[in-house]
């Protein structure tokens, strides 16, 4: 079955205006008209092209690396190319339109880069998402710009932003460190950028820029110091040590105070000098204003070691200027050799001449020259005999060979030089030290230690304090002894004696025994009566003698030495045993004694007594000397008698006792006049030995 | 699809207007000719579509500008820790080459690249080539139509990929995957393409064969 399809209406297709064209193509046209409205729009929003050169492209890509304004994007670079001759990389950045109008001339632009100083960590996230390239421009609408140069580092003071804007200056021996903060009670309040050596090269010169909420800590008397590092400074009060804090011990810094008031307001561009610490730099607001120091050259014919930069030069005494530098200088044509000289640039400040008008560095050197007219002269002079240190030193020398101070523009004035003073003071120092040096101290000090040990044991040894009297009571009946009469006639006597015997024996032997036998036998005993009689005062002598010697045998002096060694050892127990903690009591009492006992001798009259003892002493010696001569005489004749006389009495049973104590007696007188002349001896070799007991 | 077999030879057919018929397109229900809606699904009955040929081109042309800014901007924005990489198509195809992912590039080329523009170039043939006559056998063309209109939608794969990574990969701060502005203009460009190659009516296929035939016998 086939249906058969149900009528249906059919109606005839209506013809538009546009039958030939779809209305589909709206869509297309649709299109087209959005992908040129976008490309219009972001064609018409594309800010211009601007040209930045760089030294060099550290790490800058292009369609990677951005333009920052305030770190917010405001451009990207396009291209990164060289420029012709390759010096240069320039940098093409496509701005955007809305900043493009305010990037004009005066737009600085630098590349910020991760960095790592003193003063602390920047550009960190850098590290990690790249370089970035900077802009600064003023919010004032310029001329277009379309090249620019770019800087490395990040300018210190960039257009629009605020900030009292100054340079500072080195003043001399002063120093900058560039790119460290300005300090002030331990805030930054503002930064100095890279630090440039003037043109003339006597300073160096920095910008810097003070925060605008700080500006108006700085005014006119504002004085600013250098706190880089620390200073040790050793003065009454003790060594100190400054440093302001660890990032300026490291890093250095810039401080300042305004020490008194009544300052002006600081405009921008004003210059301040950078002072080496804050003692100059107060000292600077006080004295008259600081001028341009005056630069001398001075040129010494002797190279002494000792000077140093900054060492004062001084005018009367008064500190007038320092040192500013020391070098060698070789020239033959000005000094006829070729020797080194020592040059010493000096640099005098005008403000301490005390100048009447002017003061200025011209002023102060029209004054110098005058000065040096009329003898004004530089010599080195020492500063500090400790240290060797010198100074130069300006005089007037009375009689000074003519000399000018020229001053010719090109190079520096020289100072002429007189004979400096620092040899003799060091030959003389140097003469007093050696001299002080061969003095024999130790030896000195050595000696009078044993004179004072010594002294000590002979004074505390009351046996010893005995020994003058004893000894002196000796002495005296030794010369009493000796000076007797009865000595001296023994010898006559006995040369009588003997005379008369001899003549006696002479005359038995001339006459005949049996003749004169009776008369002999008479004579004899008469003889032997006489003799007895004549040798009765022998025995009496012998024992006198005897005693003489035993006392004087007893007199040992060494025994007297054995005594005072025993005495220095047990005072040398004495000092090593406990009671040395009281030493110096002991010292102090042996002293007083020392001094009493002194005191005593001298009121004792001991040593005169001792002297007139040594005298007596020695005249004494000088008789048992002479006596002693006389002695061996005595003797022989005796020996020679007795020989005689043994041979001739032999019979006598008397003889027997007579010639056995006179025997006996004669051995005596012997011993006696050795012990004699062996004490003779020693007292002539040393008579002190009577007294030290050596 | 059973065409394919019989291919190359053209043989005698009888196309529906020339039975005085016009076919739903919808259901396939045959209406005599000049039937306005049909009776059956109440589809739009048009013998020929007169104005297919125009949509083809507008939205072929659509299709075409969707497809330049889907290649010049950034398919894929990578946000790694600290770096963003922004690659296009062709940039990051090139960018797995060097990385040694052949395989990768070789289907991200050819499913972004050759095969959009294959479509272009195919559905540009067809519209141009449906008035003329001979060259090209009809079939192919059938076939050429089928495999365009079949392989169109997997042209989306892109977005798909760049849609799964954009939805997986967003670790805050660490890693961010988030499609580019080509993202967007990819899919129009696929979604115009294909709706150009739906806008072909392939019935006049058989009409430039008809025609062909018609000038055989009459001639």
């Amino acid at each position: 079955m086939v249906d058969t399809p149900p009528p249906v209406s059919i109606k005839q297709q209506s013809k538009g205006r546009f039958s030939g064209a779809s209305f589909i193509w709206v869509i297309p046209l649709l299109a087209l008209v959005v992908a040129f409205g976008v490309a219009w729009q972001s064609y018409s929003a594309r800010g211009p092209l601007i040209i930045v050169s760089f030294e060099d492209g550290a790490g800058i890509a292009a369609g990677e690396t951005k333009l920052k304004y305030r770190d917010i994007e405001v451009g990207d670079v396009e291209e990164v190319s060289f420029n012709e001759g390759l010096t240069s990389v320039e940098v093409h950045i496509r701005l955007k339109k809305d900043v493009a109008p305010y990037v004009d001339e005066s737009s600085v632009f630098w590349i910020v880069q991760p960095e790592v100083t003193a003063q602390g960590i920047s550009g960190l996230s850098t590290v990690l998402s790249g370089v970035y390239i900077e802009g600064s421009w003023d919010s004032e609408i310029g001329g277009e710009a379309e090249t620019f140069r770019g800087s490395d580092v990040a300018p210190l003071i960039r257009p629009g932003l605020d900030g009292l804007q100054i340079a500072f200056r080195t003043t001399t021996n002063g120093t900058l460190t560039d790119n460290t903060p300005i300090v002030f009670r331990g805030i930054e309040v503002g930064k100095i950028g890279r630090a440039q050596i003037a043109r003339s090269g006597a300073f160096a010169i920095v910008e810097g820029l003070i925060y605008d909420e700080h500006r108006h800590l700085v005014n006119s008397s504002t004085r600013f110091w250098d706190t880089s590092g620390f200073d040790v400074s050793i003065g009454p009060s003790g060594a100190e040590i400054n440093f302001s804090s660890l990032a300026t011990l490291v890093g250095g810094g810039i401080t300042f105070d305004t020490f008194v008031s009544g300052g002006a307001p600081v405009l921008d561009g004003e210059v301040f000098d950078v002072f080496v610490d804050r003692e100059t730099a107060r000292n600077s607001l006080f004295t008259t204003s600081e001028v341009d120091p005056l630069q001398l050259s001075i040129i010494f014919d002797e190279n002494v070691s000792g000077l140093t930069t900054g060492a004062p030069v001084e005018l009367s005494g008064f500190r007038i200027g320092t040192v500013s530098s020391l070098s060698g200088i070789v020239d033959f044509d000005q000094f006829g050799d070729s020797r080194v000289r020592l040059n010493v640039m000096i640099s005098i400040q005008p403000a301490r001449l005390g100048l009447p008008e002017e003061v200025t560095a011209d002023a102060a050197l029209s004054l110098l020259q005058n000065r040096v007219a009329n003898g004004l002269r530089a010599r080195l002079a020492s500063a500090s005999l400790l240290t060797g240190g010198l100074k130069v030193e300006l005089v007037e020398v009375p009689d000074a060979p003519p000399a000018r101070l020229v001053s010719d523009g090109s190079a520096l004035p020289v100072l002429p030089t007189t004979l400096s003073q620092t040899s003799d003071v060091e030959a003389t120092v140097e003469g007093v030290f050696t001299r002080i040096n061969n003095l024999p101290i130790e030896e000195l000090l050595n000696s009078f230690i044993n004179v004072m040990n010594s002294a000590e044991v002979l004074i505390s040894n009351t046996d010893l304090q005995e020994t003058p009297g004893e000894v002196r009571t000796l002495l005296n009946d030794l010369s009493g002894l000796v000076t007797s009469e009865d000595v001296q006639n023994i010898p006559v006597a006995l040369n009588a004696t003997l005379v008369r015997i001899e003549a006696l024996v002479t005359e038995l032997e001339q006459q005949r025994i049996a003749e004169t036998l009776g008369r002999t036998l008479a004579a004899a005993s008469d003889a032997a009566d006489a003799v007895t009689s004549s040798v009765e005062g022998v025995p009496e002598l012998v024992a006198e003698i005897q005693t003489v010697a035993a006392r004087a045998a007893s007199l040992e002096f060494d025994t007297l030495i054995n005594e005072l060694t025993a005495l220095t050892s047990s005072a040398e127990e004495l000092v090593s045993s406990p009671e040395t903690a009281q030493l110096p009591t002991a010292l102090a009492g042996a002293l007083d004694q020392l001094n009493a006992t002194l005191r005593e001798l001298r009121e004792g009259g001991a040593v005169q007594n001792v002297n007139q003892t040594l005298a007596s002493a020695r005249t004494a010696a000088d008789s048992i000397a002479v006596s002693a001569r006389d002695l061996p005489q005595v003797i022989e004749r005796l020996n020679a008698l007795f020989a005689q006389a043994g041979l001739t009495i032999e019979g006598y049973n008397q003889g027997d006792e007579l010639s056995r104590a006179a025997q006996a007696a004669l051995r005596d007188i012997q011993e006696a006049a050795g012990a004699l002349e062996k004490l003779a001896r020693t007292i002539e070799r040393n008579p002190n030995s009577l007294l030290l007991g050596r | 699809m059973v065409g394919m077999e019989f291919s190359g030879t053209p043989q005698k057919t009888v196309t529906a207007r020339e039975a005085g018929l016009v076919a739903c397109t919808r259901c396939a229900r045959a209406w005599p000719i000049g039937t306005e809606a049909c009776g059956r699904c109440g589809a739009r009955l048009v013998s020929r579509d007169v104005n297919s040929l125009q949509r083809v081109w507008a939205l072929w042309l659509v299709g075409l500008m969707c497809y330049v800014p889907a290649n010049t901007y950034p398919m894929l924005r990578t946000q790694q820790l600290f770096s963003v990489d922004e690659s296009t198509i062709i940039g990051g195809a090139v960018e797995l080459a060097h990385y040694g992912a052949f395989g990768i590039a070789t289907i991200i080329l050819v499913a972004s690249v050759v095969i959009p523009l294959g479509k272009f170039w195919a559905i540009a043939f067809l519209a141009l080539s449906v008035g003329k006559k001979g060259g090209f056998p009809s079939s192919r063309r059938l076939l050429m139509y089928e495999v365009v209109e079949y392989i169109g939608r997997w042209s989306m794969i892109d977005i798909f990929v760049v849609a799964i990574l954009s939805a997986l990969v967003q670790l805050q701060g660490l890693a961010a995957i988030t499609p580019g502005p080509a993202a967007f203009f990819f899919a129009l460009s696929v979604i115009f393409t294909m709706l150009s190659a739906q806008a072909f009516d392939p019935r006049m296929i058989w009409d430039a064969q008809a025609t062909d035939e018609k000038a055989r016998d009459h001639g």
